[in-house]
């Protein structure tokens, strides 16, 4: 696309200067993960800043030894909150981008409102509130009431992202399926459930970057002793002073990995969704 | 947006679709139904799991609660906590905590963000990759980014070794109060700043060319163009990331608890991590409710502009 080329570009001084700027600030760290990573304890410990060293992968066998369960129950965690998105989510953006009375759009109007503001309330603020509902409906320290509590994290916000998804659809095709005689319910699913695969993919990658990355929940709903999703175990051992750097970023990279994966499927899906995301 | 409306089948014309008795009546088939159909579940649900701890949030604010009595009734006290929570100099502190942090990142957000953006909105092949590079950097748990940034920022880490190699003599990034608060900040801006730069970057390519054309012609020079052209036009896009970024000022919690754990002593407690500090580590569940109600005030405030400017850009 070059349709910046008719305000020509940037001086070429400030372009260049600007560049090196940002790639030294984002490359240089996701470095420093992967070289600590590789380093043993004694060496973690005796010369932090090193960049030369003889490289190791006992610290990364370890850390996986670890923290293996603790990825898989994170994927379990992930997948689940994920599938309620889609459940509850999709049916809802549909319902939101009917127009069908004007008395229906007040409603939806008010329900987005809602949906609006639900999705400001930042998570220190309802991890509090969150923790006296689990523990009333005795499910503190239950899977169940930490995928519960993902699933309100990044249901009203995964709604408005998906509702311009639905509002593309061409009307010709509702009334052409109309015409054929399809009822309402299967308008729904033969219609608009497969058109929808490009925005569930996209709300799909974002709940799973933001679920697995989460750890206020994840660290005080989940009974101590029992195993922590993987977030939840990097915020314990940060907190710890015995854990060497090598462990940490170690830990670290193993939570990175399946995060580089989504990434790598789903880049171009998430830039336009999270512009979406911040102006729809 | 009226026009198209008129395209929509109606309930009506489905209606006479199922009604008429000749196309083939199916047994099973579904009558059109109301979109409610579609939104009882998911309302039901949001209402369990999204509203209802905000009321819970209000009762907990105004109830005397702790772990003895976290299940069970709830002693109401009226203001009692609030007040007490107002009269507490350690709010206050956290306040202009979060106050700093907040102008850091909307600095940081708005200028450095619309700086970045103006270089990387060409699609030529480094910037893509630089984009790319950030995203994946937004993507990466808050507690990835920010542990890395710890190990970078310590007293005998990578950042002054690097000082040292220039003569400059080893800084306590995290450990003098005014400097790890900028050091917090200044990590919570390079979070933030992927993202700031891609709503950004967003906003101008959605500028229309034939004025970016015709502002060429009359030879003005690139950054008078950004300015007193592109930038009039993306202020719907810019007022939204302003609101976004007093907000993730809020989120600056995760860089706070990795980084420095609100200290040395109390320099860097903002006032969601003083909230969580009171009910999570001295189990003052009430206390940190009332500072929590406190702080919704603040998103309430922020909500109103936001609904109005999406509103608008959406009846566009």
């Amino acid at each position: 696309m070059s349709r910046r080329t008719g305000a020509g570009a940037p001086p070429r001084s400030i372009s260049v200067v600007v560049k090196i700027v940002l790639t030294v600030l984002y490359v240089i760290p996701l470095v420093w993960i992967i070289l600590e990573a590789l380093k043993s304890a004694p060496e973690a410990l005796s010369a932090p800043d090193a960049v030369l060293f003889s490289p190791t992968l006992a610290t990364l066998r370890s850390v996986i030894g670890e923290a293996g369960a603790s990825v898989l129950l994170s994927l379990k965690v992930t997948v689940a909150a994920s599938g309620a998105v889609i459940l509850f989510g999709l049916p809802a953006s549909y319902a939101l981008a009917r127009r069908t009375t004007p008395w229906w759009s007040r409603v939806v109007s008010v329900i987005l409102i809602l949906l609006l503001f639900l999705q400001m309330v930042p998570q220190p603020m309802t991890v509090i509130p969150l923790y006296g509902m689990l523990a009333q409906w005795h499910l503190l320290g239950s899977l169940t009431g930490l995928i519960i509590a993902d699933t309100a994290l990044v249901l009203p916000f995964s709604v408005l992202l998906l509702r311009p998804f639905v509002l593309a659809i061409p009307e010709t095709l509702y009334e052409s399926a109309a015409l054929d005689g399809a009822g309402g319910f299967q308008i729904f699913l033969r219609i608009v459930v497969p058109l929808m695969r490009n925005g569930l993919a996209t709300v799909a990658s974002i709940v799973f970057i933001l679920v697995w990355g989460e750890f206020i929940y994840a660290s005080n709903f989940i009974t101590e002793g029992s195993t922590y999703p993987v977030s939840a175990l990097l915020a314990q051992q940060i907190g710890t002073y015995s854990t060497g750097w090598n462990t940490l970023m170690a830990l670290a990279l193993l939570t990175s990995i399946p995060l580089l994966v989504i990434f790598v499927f789903a880049q171009r899906r998430l830039t336009a969704g999270l512009t979406i995301g911040a102006i729809k | 947006m009226v026009v198209t409306a008129e395209f929509r089948p109606s309930a009506v014309t489905l209606q006479e679709f199922n009604d008429a008795p000749e196309p083939a009546r199916q047994p099973g088939r579904l009558r059109p139904q109301s979109p409610w159909a579609y939104l009882i579940a998911p309302l039901i649900l949001l209402g369990a799991i999204s509203v209802y701890p905000l009321i819970e949030l209000v009762r907990l604010a105004f109830s005397d609660v702790g772990p003895t009595n976290l299940i069970g009734t709830w002693q109401w006290v009226g203001f009692a906590n609030l007040a007490a929570a107002l009269r507490d100099p350690t709010l206050w502190q956290a306040a202009r905590v979060t106050l700093v942090l907040t102008a850091i990142l909307l600095v940081s957000d708005l200028l450095i963000g619309f700086l970045v953006a103006s270089v990387l909105v060409s699609r030529s092949r480094t910037n893509t990759a630089l984009m790319a590079l950030m995203t994946f950097v937004w993507a990466l748990p808050p507690l990835v980014s920010g542990s890395v940034w710890k190990f970078l920022l310590q007293a005998n880490g990578p950042v002054n070794g690097l000082l040292g190699i220039v003569g400059v003599k080893p800084v306590n990034w995290l450990a003098t109060p005014n400097l790890a608060l900028l050091s917090v900040g200044l990590v919570t801006s390079w979070a933030a700043l992927p993202f700031a730069t891609l709503v950004l970057r967003g906003g101008m390519l959605s500028v229309p060319r034939d004025t970016l054309e015709a502002a060429e012609v009359d030879g003005a020079r690139y950054w008078q163009i950004q300015l007193r052209v592109v930038l009039p036009q993306m202020k719907a896009t810019v007022s939204i990331l302003a609101v976004l970024a007093v907000l993730y000022s809020f989120q600056s919690f995760n860089f706070i608890f990795a980084l420095t754990s609100g200290g040395p002593g109390t320099a860097t407690n903002n006032i969601p991590f003083l909230a969580y500090q009171q009910a999570f580590a001295n189990f003052q569940l009430s206390s940190g409710g009332a500072i929590a109600l406190l702080a919704m005030l603040v998103i309430v405030a922020l909500a109103v502009p936001y609904a109005l400017i999406a509103r608008r850009e959406e009846h566009q």
